[in-house]
């Protein structure tokens, strides 16, 4: 029996993602695409544009817009959308901005709570999408390890870890039962490594934060925070400092650390992140908040 | 923290460290900027019982071989056992739900980069409440780790996990027989749970089969050889692992595309979107729609990236073809020469994964490929026996049962039989009502339908009709590939070629 030379491996992981956005767009009413302007994000946009190629993409984009993310990211998000044509829906949390929750005066959990895991409820229910593709890799943490690709959601948007349905080989049942949503998510088996690996190789274009450039930070709580506009106070022992920093994950500006970096560009970000020994999530502040904060905030519909 | 334990716990880099050959170091940063990654990859599943020790494996596979970030090392090091020993089961039990409760409710996936591969280590439970997730994950393993206690050795969860990978076709298992300390390192004792995995080896078709005596706690014969039982001579965990090929790799085989959807483009473009199951696709290659009996010949292989020649097994793609076949999501392109069956009827060895037992006036879906078909009648013919090995005759199927089952579709599709293809052999059993996965296995047995041969024929004599009506030149190229075509699928359904 011949063999052939054996494809690579971003091209088998790159194939399954493909074949994975088919699968939910053949099989789904009406699928939406979560983007969240980050690496992930910029990854899982590309390959769902091979996915349908020549024909555009067949589903909207959302974004859960928190009105905290850095400058930056908004302005790649629409010049992102401008420059591919694509249909994208912004969503705030309008109730949750008329109270006036901010990342700043309240717990990272209840801020999150509200202008995430609520406003994406909301997002999804009043568009009737039955499922929504989010860049989610298994890699990430300890309950994302256990995630399917094809990942279901009660009524409530909750996630029932103890009755996930089977999920065999590559075929992936998306029937859904009466009230029923999924998550799909078709990075699940890339690791940062691969993203980075792939954004190379593909010279896809992210955010600048992604690279190391000056910015004005302060240090709190041993972490380094890049202040992107006025709306945090700072105590008198705060200075505000220029560093060379970029940033590993991108969010909610107070409550996204930065690492100090001379990576200017992608070739030094992605050498420095394969040698780093530490997990990329060090940079959410979220994360912190509470023992299995993710697991729980999966629990209660976040993605 | 205690320096001393870290050193204890063999850092990465050390002599066992998880690559094949002589690879370089975890995530090295010569390695980073390879544009592709390399191309090796493997998914190894890991199964056993309650209490074999498997997390315990895992973290101990993690801990020694793999990349492991530095904040994760250090929070498994905050918590030590009672002894002062490292918990490597810690760095993998995921859930708040799985911790209270001390089991593993489902599958975690793991991902080791060691040198140029990747291993990516599918950890499923022990619990028999569990086994439905075991199989999901035994589904995407290229090599199984079973896992035994020295103590209590082969048990009836041991079989039913073997039966489960011989039947969704995981042909390399390692027996590891862990927690060899307690029962002193004794020869004799692993001599005699190897013979009982001999007996699973020879009835499910393993190939390659190893048992291996291991000590998670220690790390012995898992990353090193042993130092406490000398009269194991074989290879390590590690070194067994590092003989499957990767899973990148494609081996030649007759061509399979089930269509997931079609596309379109600029001006008359129709483009038919798939993943390649089996074999390979050029350019000009001529393929079968095995529904209509109809052929057409590759015009253009698209992606994004520019047109290809050639497409193999693995690839996600889109075929323009010569002509349109008028064929949707659930049709399977084939090679004509070997191409897939059109049945109606057919067996299947299924594992029954749904709570409830079966039930024969429940309204199923059979799922293969892509398609979705309604099975207007099931039957349970068998059942494995867990203590003989053996299938005995039953008509009843409940949680965690392997059977044989027979199927009677409502209209026909398009499948193989599972041993010859995978990708188009393998089925699930959908509830109509409620969409959940109710079975999982794999085709043995496909009946033709009756009068598929005349079928055939009506069929392919109106493609001949269309081509001579066509105004199409019986010397022409177009009408003899049409012709051929033809000949082709009259030969498969059995009619005498020269007297049609």
């Amino acid at each position: 029996m011949s063999v052939t030379k054996p494809i690579s491996r971003l091209d088998v992981l790159e194939a399954e993602s493909i074949h994975i956005f088919r699968e939910a767009a053949a099989q789904f009413r009406k699928p939406v695409l979560l983007y969240s302007i980050g690496k992930d994000s910029t990854v899982l946009l590309h390959l769902a544009r091979k996915a349908f190629f020549p024909q555009r993409i067949p589903f909207p984009l959302l974004h859960i817009d928190t009105t905290w993310k850095f400058r930056d990211m908004i302005a790649f998000r629409d010049r992102t959308a401008r420059e591919l044509g694509l249909d994208l829906i912004v969503h705030v949390n309008e109730e949750g901005r008329a109270r006036g929750i901010n990342p700043i005066d309240y717990a990272p959990s209840l801020y999150t709570d509200v202008m995430k895991t609520e406003a994406l409820r909301q997002a999804l229910d009043r568009h009737a999408f039955d499922a929504a593709f989010g860049g989610a890799r298994r890699d990430e943490e300890a309950s994302r390890a256990k995630e399917r690709i094809f990942s279901f959601r009660t009524a409530g948007h909750r996630w029932d870890p103890r009755h996930q349905r089977p999920e065999m080989w590559s075929l992936l049942n998306g029937r859904l039962g009466t009230g029923e949503s999924v998550r799909v998510f078709p990075l699940s088996n890339w690791t940062e490594g691969d993203v980075w690996r792939y954004v190379l190789r593909e010279k896809l274009d992210v955010v600048p934060l992604y690279l190391a450039a000056v910015r004005p930070t302060i240090e709190r709580n041993g972490k380094l925070l890049v202040l992107d506009d006025n709306r945090m106070s700072l105590p008198d022992s705060e200075k505000i400092i220029p560093r060379r920093v970029r940033f590993r994950t991108l969010g909610c500006w107070p409550l996204t650390a930065a690492i100090e970096s001379e990576a200017s560009d992608l070739l030094s970000v992605v050498t420095e992140t394969l040698a780093s020994r530490t997990s990329e999530r060090q940079g959410r502040l979220i994360d912190h908040d509470q023992a299995g904060a993710m697991e729980k905030k999966k629990l209660e519909g976040y993605f | 923290m205690s320096a001393v334990l870290v050193e204890e716990a063999d850092p990465p880099g050390g002599a066992g460290v998880l690559e094949p050959g002589d690879g370089g170091r975890p995530g090295a940063p010569s390695d980073a900027a390879s544009g592709d990654g390399s191309s090796d990859l493997i998914h190894v599943l890991t199964c056993g019982s309650v209490d074999d020790g498997k997390s315990t494996l895992i973290g101990r596979l993690l801990w020694d071989g793999a990349n492991l970030p530095e904040d994760a090392r250090a929070e498994i090091m905050q918590t030590l056992l009672p002894d002062g020993r490292v918990d490597f089961s810690r760095l993998v039990d995921g859930l708040a739900a799985e911790r209270e409760q001390g089991i593993t409710i489902d599958i975690a996936w793991r991902y080791i980069d060691s040198g140029p591969r990747r291993y990516v280590i599918i950890d499923s439970p022990g619990h028999e409440q569990y086994t439905r997730n075991m199989a999901t994950g035994a589904s995407h393993a290229d090599i199984a780790i079973m896992l035994v206690d020295a103590r209590h050795g082969v048990k009836s969860q041991t079989r039913r996990h073997a039966a489960i990978l011989g039947l969704l076709g995981v042909r390399r298992v390692i027996l590891a027989v862990n927690k060899m300390d307690l029962v002193g390192g004794n020869e004799a004792r692993f001599r005699e749970i190897e013979a009982d995995f001999r007996a699973l080896t020879a009835r499910f078709d393993f190939e390659d089969a190893a048992a291996i005596p291991v000590i998670a706690t220690t790390g012995d014969n898992v990353a090193r050889s042993s130092s406490a039982m000398t009269w194991y001579e074989g290879p390590t965990l590690i070194e067994q692992l590092n003989r499957t090929p990767s899973r990148g790799t494609v081996a030649a085989a007759a061509f399979r595309l089930p269509v997931q959807l079609t596309v379109r483009g600029a001006s008359d473009f129709r483009g038919i979107a798939g993943t390649i199951t089996s074999g390979s696709i050029a350019v000009g290659d001529v393929v079968l729609d095995n529904a209509s009996g109809r052929t057409a010949r590759v015009r253009r292989i698209a992606t994004m990236d520019g047109d290809l020649e050639v497409a193999h097994s693995g690839q996600a793609i889109v075929l323009q073809l010569d002509r349109d076949l008028d064929i949707s999501r659930g049709a399977v392109l084939s090679a004509p020469d070997a191409p897939a069956r059109q049945v109606r009827q057919l067996e299947a060895r299924l594992f029954w994964m749904a709570d409830a037992p079966f039930d024969p006036e429940r309204r199923l879906f059979l799922r293969g490929a892509t398609d979705l078909v309604p099975v207007s009648s099931t039957g349970i013919k068998a059942k494995l026996d867990l203590d003989t090995l053996g299938e005995v005759e039953t008509s009843a199927c409940a949680h965690n049962d392997v059977v044989l089952a027979s199927l009677t579709l409502g209209r026909p599709t398009t499948l193989d039989c599972f041993s010859d293809h995978k990708g188009t052999g393998a089925v699930v059993l959908v509830d109509a009502l409620t969409g959940a996965t109710l079975a999982g296995g794999s085709v043995v047995t496909l009946h033709e339908a009756e009068g598929d041969a005349s079928t055939g024929f009506i069929l392919t004599t109106a493609v001949l009709a269309e081509a001579v009506c066509a105004g199409l030149e019986p010397s022409s190229p177009e009408f003899r590939h049409r012709a051929n075509g033809v000949a082709e699928i009259l030969k498969l359904a059995g009619v005498d070629v020269r007297r049609a």
